[in-house]
């Protein structure tokens, strides 16, 4: 019945606006009151959309563009010449007494919107700013102090179990414990303010640039048992249509070949990308990688892109991990069949966004002499990240693993990678280019 | 005209392009996300979101990526809408703009607590 009155509502908006858009306003319309149930929220969508009714005829009838204003004096907005309809002049009455009945009833239940969707929305947490948070009572007050203790108490746990050096975890959680203590939570309200302070709060003792605590408005997925698959499917969407950020591959000038590529995703998702474009620079007599828009992913598909510089499986990085205390290695797999690219002179793009699983390549490839690195220091994290869910909506980013090179026995968590020859990112193409055909031209003559 | 619409960008209008920034989502979907990034703050109606999103694609700052279905519900067919390069370039410096403009309201000592 209500869908009835929804659609004959739509039928006041400008036809121009039914035209185009009336049947998705109405399968808007059925996906709230599908997801907003309760007498409040009912109203709340009803008010959102007469007030977004009201809004549109407005602007339908707003002047499209002002006069030009006279030499001296005012300018005048002038309303079009035509009167509005009929219909339109109905809705405005409507919509008055719709506010003033509204009205006093919003007045007494003040307190905040109740939450959004979310299929099981908990009570409500309080997305007022700090003003409306000094307007709520004590009880409120005290509500909200009992819901940050337990979230504090819960982010101190995993970073002691899971942060990868455990006296850090240590001094991460004392900082927050003092800060609590202190008050200085209470300066935000809970949800994403609340989430941001206590990241903060631990970055500013860690430097750890992957830890991350972030507030969702629907239910955060469950990491325990390993990736939500809705995630995967959402990634592998993603991927595919980015080309698993495979964003160029060419060949330059002097057949050297190009390979920009902004992440390095599971080969699980995409090994065949990968391949394909790497078969297409097989020729080529150097090759350069750009990762500086590189933001990492997968050590496996690191591997599976060094592969290519090596006629045999070699041995990249040690990667530990503190929840099980355990160290594993990481070899790039045997070499594809017919691939001509291992004796080929590689170089590796890098800036300061350069950054994680983007850092792990160039920094392999610099212990084993394998690439020159042209640029930018990078970023400098280099820590590993396991997610995990704390209440229904938070997500905490517990960096808790590192890479442990076997030639420098070190990763490069905060000092970044140094590139071999230092120049602007912007110029670094440019001068791998150089680079390379200088190579290439002292090869053939000295042969 | 749309430039006139897009030219200072309207809250919502930048609230929509960055809801896709991640993906592309359909109207519910973008719905949903600026709620989401806005704590609740901005619930787009259908005229906002749907002129919204005509005035943005006239401008091609985002397109639209054709109807498919819902993988959620796995059975509605919806049209999706995909952020363009110049979409983000624009959304990088509204950005960019708010940042300066927080820069000087955290000079005038107007906010309180660090994590902006």
């Amino acid at each position: 019945m209500s869908e009835k009155l929804y659609a004959w509502l739509l039928r006041l908006y400008p036809a121009r606006f039914r035209a185009a858009f009336g049947d998705e306003a109405l399968q808007l319309y059925r996906d709230r009151s599908r997801d907003e149930t309760g007498f409040l929220r009912k109203l709340r969508l009803w008010l959102d959309l007469l007030a977004d009714l009201a809004v549109t005829l407005t602007r339908d009838y707003t002047p499209a563009a002002a006069p030009a204003p006279f030499e001296t004096g005012p300018s005048l907005l002038l309303l079009p010449d035509q009167s509005p309809r009929t219909a339109a002049m109905l809705f405005g009455s409507l919509i008055s007494l719709a506010t003033l009945v509204a009205l006093p009833f919003l007045v007494s239940h003040s307190g905040g919107y109740p939450q959004i969707p979310g299929p099981s929305a908990p009570r409500a947490l309080a997305f007022a700013d700090a003003q409306s948070t000094s307007h709520s009572d004590a009880r409120n007050w005290s509500a909200d102090t009992a819901d940050r203790k337990r979230i504090i108490a819960a982010v101190i746990a995993n970073l002691k179990e899971y942060y990868v050096y455990p006296g850090v975890a240590r001094k991460m959680a004392a900082a927050l414990e003092a800060h609590e203590k202190n008050g200085d939570d209470e300066t935000v309200s809970l949800g994403a303010p609340f989430a941001n302070l206590l990241a903060t709060q631990m970055r500013d003792v860690s430097r750890d640039k992957h830890l991350r605590l972030e507030y969702s408005l629907s239910p955060a997925p469950d990491y325990s048992q390993g990736p939500p698959p809705d995630a995967v499917a959402r990634f592998r969407r993603e991927m595919k249509q980015q080309n698993c950020t495979f964003e160029k591959v060419e060949i330059l000038p002097y057949n050297i070949g190009y390979l920009k590529v902004n992440g390095f995703p599971d080969p699980a998702i995409c090994q065949s990308s990968a391949l394909s474009a790497m078969a297409k620079l097989n020729d080529a007599s150097a090759i350069i990688f750009d990762v500086r828009d590189n933001h990492g992913g997968s050590p496996r598909m690191v591997a599976l892109l060094a592969s290519y510089l090596f006629d045999r499986p070699t041995h990249l990085t040690d990667i530990f991990t503190r929840p099980n205390n355990s160290t594993e290695q990481s070899w790039t797999p045997p070499p594809v069949p017919g691939n001509k690219l291992a004796d080929k002179p590689a170089y590796v793009l890098i800036s300061s966004s350069t950054f994680s699983g983007g850092e792990e390549f160039p920094y392999d490839l610099k212990m084993l002499k394998r690439a020159r690195l042209v640029g930018e220091p990078t970023a400098g994290a280099a820590h590993l990240t396991s997610a995990h869910r704390i209440e229904d909506h938070y997500t905490f980013f517990v960096p808790s693993g590192r890479p442990i090179n076997p030639v420098s026995k070190t990763d490069w968590e905060g000092a970044g990678v140094q590139p071999d020859v230092k120049v602007d990112a912007s110029d670094a193409l440019a001068t791998a280019q150089k680079l390379a055909l200088d190579r290439l031209q002292s090869g053939r003559s000295s042969k | 005209m749309p430039k006139q619409k897009l030219d200072p960008l309207p809250a919502a209008a930048f609230q929509i392009l960055l809801s896709l920034a991640d993906e592309d989502l359909h109207g519910y979907g973008i719905m949903r996300q600026v709620a989401d990034q806005t704590g609740g703050r901005m619930r787009l109606g259908p005229g906002t979101l749907y002129s919204s999103l005509q005035a943005l694609a006239e401008e091609k700052l985002i397109q639209e990526v054709g109807a498919r279905e819902d993988a959620d519900s796995g059975t509605e067919r919806r049209r999706y809408y995909r952020l363009t390069s110049a979409g983000r370039k624009l959304a990088r410096s509204e950005a960019d703009r708010l940042a300066a403009l927080l820069r000087v309201a955290r000079a005038k000592k107007i906010l309180r607590g660090g994590y902006v």
